[in-house]
């Protein structure tokens, strides 16, 4: 693979973030392996489930549908996170040489959506090996959803606690509670749930998987949030390259 | 460069006036550490200029804040002109190639993709690295990884040139081809100055100073310092 000089700043940019991805091997074997096993391992933790009235199909196909939920959210988490962690003072030399902050953001948030896309594709395969969606295509969406706000999310952790370890343990605890606590395993009475970043698209995604129906008030909520979110991220993301990446 | 210091004419391409700087926590059971108190430097074309302090001293403090990439607490820095910057740790992508880094660094100064091919191709030929261009940035030695982060300083022939130990890791050959490359670039015009622990060549500079204190001491015309770094 190699650049083209030419090419404009936002393909430059880009075209840098995926290289900087696929080339290291863990992040690919990450983004495939990981959504089987999350799927997997949800199924056979909820076979045993007894099942309870308003839960939506028998619990191995709920711990199915959820642990594709869960996969697709947190490996864009994860890899956003250690994008912003680790480029960060490469990046805050190349806006200091003139590189524009909006353009490196947009490319960095290229490559998660990418990582989104992916990871979604994998947890709905291996999820298709034992339930099927009413509607395929919405149910995808909602991952990428999900991906996408998890994504942006540990961009926003990885710009404000720089650590990986640190990072890491604060976005498994929130990836964990709020796959849970949207999952529909348990019924939750707080508004305070609704502030997680998966409810309106695990709302969504579940209508889709499990009438086909398109839950259209959730939609317009998750992408509000994934509005929000961005917007606090980039100016977030733009605080931290604008002196260097350096002293923040 | 010539024997004896001299003052270059010209108006200051950068200037640094009474810089202050501090470190510290708003949390408990920490320190705020004053570094720099009231610092002041000029710099003119075609004058190189070396500032040298003991370890943890301020140097590269000031030299973030003349660059821009950190904020002084108090004083003014005016920069005339474009500014290239070799921070003292590679400031690199690990997985790009030095070819790739180069393209990307020559879109952010803005040069269109010829002007990055030749001057990529020339400091490679001057710095000895031609045959590291499809490397792996992490896949380099150390020595060539600063080479390359010189190089990327250099892409746009900055009107001042800040450069934070840049010859660490160099082997004898490079660090005399580092300075045949300065030779050329103040004889064009440019402005330097170079951060050390020590100068063990001081008759290459224009002007010295030592940064002790949180400010800066023209040293020039002082002898030589010790082992240790400081001076007399």
């Amino acid at each position: 693979m190699t650049a083209d000089p030419t090419a404009d700043p936002l393909a430059q940019g880009l075209g840098a973030a995926l290289r900087e991805f696929v080339r290291e091997p863990l992040n690919l074997g990450l983004v495939l392996v990981l959504p089987p096993l999350f799927v997997h391992g949800y199924g056979r933790a909820m076979e045993n489930f007894p099942s309870i009235p308003f839960m939506h199909g028998v619990p191995q196909h709920l711990g199915v549908v959820n642990g594709a939920m869960a996969a697709a959210a947190f490996l864009p988490g994860i890899i956003g996170l250690f994008q912003v962690i680790s480029a960060r003072q490469a990046d805050g030399r190349l806006s200091l040489a003139g590189f524009g902050q909006d353009t490196l953001f947009a490319a960095r948030f290229a490559t998660v959506g990418l990582v989104a896309a992916i990871a979604s594709a994998a947890a709905m395969a291996t999820m298709l090996l034992e339930v099927t969606p009413d509607a395929p295509m919405q149910a995808y969406l909602a991952l990428v959803t999900a991906g996408l706000l998890y994504g942006l999310l540990g961009m926003l952790v990885g710009a404000v606690l720089p650590r990986e370890l640190e990072g890491s343990l604060v976005l498994v605890f929130i990836t964990d509670m709020d796959a849970f606590l949207s999952s529909g395993i348990v019924e939750v009475e707080s508004p305070v749930v609704n502030l997680f970043p998966l409810q309106y698209p695990h709302r969504l995604y579940e209508r889709a998987v499990f009438d086909g129906s398109v839950a259209a008030t959730d939609a317009v909520l998750a992408l509000l949030y994934l509005l929000v979110l961005g917007l606090l991220a980039i100016v977030v993301y733009a605080r931290l390259t604008e002196n260097g990446g350096v002293g923040s | 460069m010539s024997a004896e210091p001299v003052s270059p004419p010209g108006e200051p391409v950068l200037v640094g006036r009474e810089i202050e700087k501090s470190y510290g926590s708003p949390l408990p059971f920490t320190r705020t550490v004053a570094v720099l108190e009231g610092a002041s430097l000029e710099l003119r074309p075609g004058e190189i200029v070396g500032i040298v302090g003991e370890n943890g001293s301020g140097k590269s403090t000031l030299m973030q804040i003349l660059v821009g990439s950190l904020e002084a607490d108090e004083g003014q820095v005016v920069r005339d002109g474009t500014v290239g910057w070799c921070p003292q740790e590679p400031l690199l992508y690990d997985r790009l190639t030095v070819a790739e880094t180069f393209d990307l660094f020559g879109t952010a100064y803005g040069l269109d993709g010829e002007t990055i091919e030749t001057r990529r191709a020339d400091l490679a030929e001057q710095l000895d690295f031609e045959r590291f261009l499809d490397y792996r940035v992490d896949h380099l030695s150390g020595g060539n990884r600063q080479k390359v982060n010189l190089a990327v300083a250099l892409l746009h022939d900055p009107d001042v040139l800040l450069l934070d130990e840049p010859y660490t890791g160099f082997d004898w050959e490079t660090y005399l081809a580092f300075w045949d490359l300065t030779e050329r670039l103040l004889a064009d015009g440019t402005a330097i100055a170079i951060i050390s622990h020590f100068v063990s060549e001081r008759e290459r500079f224009d002007r010295i100073y030592e940064l002790r204190d949180g400010t800066l001491a023209d040293m020039t015309d002082q002898d030589p310092p010790e082992a240790d770094g400081s001076l007399p």
